[in-house]
């Protein structure tokens, strides 16, 4: 599934065009360009009309959604100024944040049995059962996490339903993701480097520190970030596995939002996707910046003969 | 660079005795039997073999090589030469058999206790790491002084000079760069025995020239013990003291350049190594005062001034190299003038390929043969020589012939 | 060398031993304590009987005068099958999920098509583009269509205004809204699988297909949707089996009746606190996933097979 869902950086050859009209080229009218025009417009219109409306709302004075009240932030002073929001926060932050890199940890072992460890006993199983939470319905996954916890608590006392349940529940869950992610890079990891290494007299796990962990880091990096991401987002199975006292953003924001609309939520999305905008283009930027670089150090390579 | 005076006189057989059977032409001289006696054995492989499931990918192969040679794994895609190499390395368990260094066991040792380094096909340099740190990275194992690493480093820079790039990352050097740092990178730590897979198979052709002497140089300089694999038989050939032939996991035939290309063993060889005629023939007599074979592609007998010692009437195949059989238009005559009776033969050109340097003739025979042979292009105008559909003469030396069994 | 590439790639030396177990231990045991053993439960719990408890369900193992007794309450099961509003549920959570699904399709391969086919720079801003929402709240994505819908909202302002209609239309609280919030909560996962897929086509297919004669439309649909396939079914399935259990679309947008499966489960443990009936309506919704599941995972399996 996210073996594509992630690879979105992925480019392709460029030479690669269906020409459903070869001689209509000469004219000036061009089919497949102006097709590809109206769809893009389309699918992006549809994609962000409703991200747009949020953002312009959230500047609206007025307290009904649908009628212009004036240019105001007063939204966002409200927003900051609620006290079981921010605290919501608080909450999803720190348990994605720990969610994300004990993912991180996991993900990256399974990675590393899927690619690495071929035949041992129940491979395919094992593959079925890393990647199985992510196409589940968060519905059953949810009750299934409680009722385990719930059956947990009872026979040896713990855990208590909180901010651990759910962590637990989200590390397994982002897990599926961090294995695909890494395993994606693994998988192309030329790794006679690794044999260089032991070649050369490092040991398996110092082989594994210095030259396996560096290669594929950038990979862990981005499954870190989108862990992070699905647990900050997710509202299903943490409303089931949560206990009474904790209350993440999501569970916050959906009790708001069931109870009609709420000019505060719009403040909320503004920022959201603020930062998310923010965050990919400065990874945008990164990378236009390091193909750049590369590009540059290859023409170095050919110049110095 | 490596040309055969150079090197010690390289008619070596390691294989020894059922070689020497299958091998019955002539020499022009006779073969020296020389197993290098001021050389001592290195890298000593017993009956190793390798399975995978039921595939045999190396089967009981027995091998020497001795200290300061240049040895070269020859083989097709798929024929066993990686999986030897890569158990040399220690990256494969062997499944059967022993491998020993300087008379040590080292069959089971894991890679990185093995004095053994190797310079891979694809170089596999650590893309996070420099120049400087990639060829320090094995020192470092060792855990030599700060000083001692960068002296060494500094040295290997200077050996393969790319004393300039020493902060470059990998993906900032060109092939023949990358190749340089990779060979650095496998020398630093003075191993017994270097190994090269493939070591031209990333370069592009013109490049793959320039450095083959480039690596030779380098090796016979620091004079460490080289085992190199490679489907590439010119490279092979220019660059290794001895070759071994390998298909379906076992060697075929192991000895010098000129030997494997003017003595085949078998017609394996003798087809795998450059081009050749090979006649299904019979042998009628074979004495003393010589040898007479006929085929059934040939009118007329070929005969040889040498004892081929086989039993009468034995099937066997006479081997001629194309460059060694002479196309005239006029009936080919001896030293004496006189017209040959036996080794020659009577064709059509039915094709020429002009290859610039060369041309390749194909002459059908009466039987239907078609038999390749070579002129160069001496003039640039091709005045005289045959062209197409034109009767053509082709003789040989008896000394070009080689008989093999199989 | 091909082949013998493929034999090489066997795992290299440095799993093996005692560090492959070590390694396979920790996400193994992880996975089979806080994923497998939760379904074993789900299933054991799905044959309880619902009390007035802490926790709400009777044990199935009571252990008198010596004798374990199982008792298996199969009423669950039954209260399913006596009670069509539930099996109206999973039908009615199938034809959504494959409708929506249908709709992610014709929506998404345009896109994806547009997005494979443009220049590299333009094809990454594009796929960015695509993926950017998907980054940001689930929740507040289909939050904002309640402020379209809704009988003050946009739409309906916005037709009220050029005179299509007098009276506001009900969207909201009606299926339409669902299919609406679950095609735009979907399409990026139905657009990246097609675009893979179509970035990965073969055009001298294409090019063969008009050099012996055939037209545009028909090399289209013969030789270059054939070529997706695999991408389509990816994308399929990625839509179709998380939209059979959607919660919080058809709570946010659709109406008091529309009783999807998903919710159905919710409601009977958040609301009803019955655990084993919401238990017995998971089992019975995994077991019809399976197959699409199993499919995915098939596809996928020989995708990345046929893709190296």
């Amino acid at each position: 599934m996210a073996e594509s869902k992630i690879k979105e950086g992925v480019t392709a050859p460029d030479t690669n065009e269906l020409n459903l009209t070869s001689a209509s080229r000469k004219k000036s009218f061009n089919l497949p360009k102006l097709l590809r025009v109206v769809f893009l417009t389309i699918g992006l219109l549809f994609l962000y009309a409703p991200i747009v409306s949020l953002i312009i709302y959230s500047f609206n004075g007025s307290k009904m959604m649908t009628v212009w009240g004036g240019f105001s932030v007063k939204w966002y002073f409200e927003l900051f100024a609620d006290k079981q929001m921010m605290d919501a926060v608080l909450t999803s932050l720190i348990i994605s944040f720990c969610a994300a890199s004990m993912s991180v940890i996991i993900g990256t072992l399974a990675a590393l049995v899927l690619v690495r460890i071929s035949n041992f006993k129940g491979e395919s199983l094992f593959a079925l059962f890393i990647t199985a939470p992510m196409v589940l319905p968060e519905v059953i996954v949810g009750l299934s996490m409680l009722l385990l916890f719930v059956t947990l608590s009872q026979l040896i006392g713990w855990p208590q339903r909180g901010m651990v349940t759910i962590w637990i529940a989200m590390v397994t869950v982002t897990a599926a993701y961090v294995t695909v992610v890494v395993r994606s890079r693994l998988k192309e990891l030329d790794y006679s480097i690794e044999e260089a290494s032991q070649d050369l007299g490092a040991g398996p796990v110092k082989t594994f520190f210095f030259i396996t962990l560096p290669s594929i880091l950038p990979a862990i990096v981005s499954g870190w970030l989108l862990a992070f991401t699905l647990a900050m987002d997710d509202l299903v199975i943490t409303s089931f596995v949560a206990g009474p006292g904790s209350q993440t953003l999501p569970m916050v924001v959906f009790s708001s939002v069931r109870r009609g609309l709420n000019p505060e939520i719009n403040a909320l999305a503004t920022i959201i996707v603020f930062i998310v905008s923010l965050c990919t283009f400065f990874y945008w930027l990164m990378r236009v910046r390091k193909e750049k670089r590369l590009r540059q150090d290859m023409k170095l390579a050919m110049q110095g003969k | 660079m490596v040309t055969e005076n150079s090197k010690v006189p390289d008619n070596t057989k390691s294989n020894g005795a059922n070689v020497e059977k299958r091998r019955v032409s002539t020499d022009i001289k006779p073969p020296v039997k020389n197993t290098p006696k001021d050389r001592k054995p290195l890298l000593v492989i017993k009956d190793l073999t390798k399975a995978y499931d039921a595939n045999l990918a190396v089967n009981n192969v027995n091998l020497t090589i001795y200290e300061g040679e240049i040895f070269a794994l020859l083989g097709s895609s798929g024929c066993g030469k990686s999986t030897l190499l890569r158990m040399l390395a220690g990256f494969e368990t062997p499944t059967s058999g022993a491998i020993y260094l300087d008379g040590q066991d080292m069959t089971n040792v894991p890679p990185y206790k093995r004095p053994v380094n190797m310079m891979f096909q694809s170089y596999a340099l650590f893309p996070h790491m420099t120049v400087e740190q990639n060829i320090a990275f094995g020192l470092k194992q060792d855990k030599l002084r700060k000083a001692e690493i960068n002296a060494r480093v500094e040295k290997m820079l200077k050996l393969v000079h790319m004393e300039e790039y020493a902060h470059r990352k990998p993906h900032q050097l060109s092939g023949g760069q990358r190749q340089r740092v990779a060979l650095a990178r496998s020398l630093a730590k003075q191993p017994r025995v270097l190994l090269l897979d493939e070591p031209m198979g990333a370069l592009d052709k013109k490049l793959r020239e320039q450095m083959r002497l480039e690596l030779v140089d380098i090796v016979e300089s620091v004079g460490v013990t080289c085992v190199m694999v490679t489907h590439d038989q010119e490279e092979a050939m220019t660059m290794a003291e001895r070759v071994a032939i390998m298909d379906r996991g076992e060697f075929i035939q192991i000895g010098g350049p000129r030997e494997i290309y003017e003595n085949p063993n078998c017609c394996f060889t003798a087809e795998f190594i450059g081009s050749v005629n090979l006649f299904e023939s019979t042998l009628i007599t074979s004495d003393h005062t010589g040898s007479i074979i006929r085929s059934k592609d040939l009118e007329n007998e070929i005969r040889l001034d040498i004892d081929v010692d086989l039993a009468d009437g034995m099937e066997v195949f006479v081997a001629l190299r194309p460059e060694k059989i002479y196309i005239e238009r006029t009936f080919p005559v001896d030293e004496n003038g006189k017209e040959l009776t036996a080794n020659y033969a009577i064709g059509v050109v039915e094709n020429i390929a002009y290859m610039g340097d060369i041309s390749i003739y194909y002459v059908r025979l009466k039987s239907g043969k078609i038999v390749i042979t070579t002129l160069p292009n001496v003039d640039r105008f091709n005045v005289g020589l045959p062209t197409w559909d034109d009767q053509v003469y082709l003789s040989w030396d008896p000394e070009s012939c080689v008989t093999l069994t199989f | 060398m091909k082949r013998f590439m493929q034999r090489i790639k066997t795992p290299p030396k440095q799993l093996a031993g005692w560090r492959k177990y070590a390694v396979i231990s920790l996400p193994y045991l992880w996975n089979f304590l806080f994923f497998f053993v939760p379904f074993l439960i789900i299933l054991k719990i799905s044959f309880a009987e619902s009390i007035t408890a802490q926790p709400p369900f009777s044990s199935l193992f009571t252990y008198e005068d010596d004798k374990l007794n199982i008792t298996l309450n199969i009423y669950n099961y039954l209260a399913l099958f006596e009670d069509d509003t539930y099996l109206m549920s999973y039908l009615k959570s199938l034809k959504m999920a494959f409708l929506s699904t249908l709709f992610c399709l014709l929506i998404g391969y345009p896109v994806a098509w547009a997005i494979a086919t443009s220049k590299p720079a333009i094809r990454n801003v594009m796929l960015m583009l695509v993926v950017l929402p998907s980054w940001t709240s689930f929740l507040i994505r289909v939050y904002a269509w309640i402020g379209i819908l809704k009988k003050e909202g946009v739409i309906n302002n916005f037709l009220m205004a050029i005179g299509a209609i007098d009276e506001p239309l009900q969207f909201l609280q009606t299926d339409f809204a669902v299919y609406i919030g679950i095609v735009y909560a979907y399409l990026p996962f139905m657009i990246l699988p097609l675009y893979t897929a179509i970035v990965r086509v073969d055009y001298t297919i294409i090019e063969a297909g008009y050099d012996l004669g055939c037209k545009p439309v028909g090399c289209f649909l013969k030789l270059f949707v054939p070529q997706t396939f695999g991408g389509i079914i990816a994308g399929s399935m990625l839509v179709f089996i998380p939209a059979v259990g959607e919660y919080v679309i058809p709570e946010l947008l659709g109406g008091k009746d529309s009783n999807l499966i998903g919710r159905v489960i919710w409601m009977e443990y958040f609301n009803n606190r019955d655990w084993p009936l919401a238990s017995a309506i998971a089992t019975i919704m995994l077991l019809v996933l399976m197959i699409p599941i199993i499919w995915f995972y098939k596809n996928q399996r020989k995708e990345l097979a046929g893709g190296r």
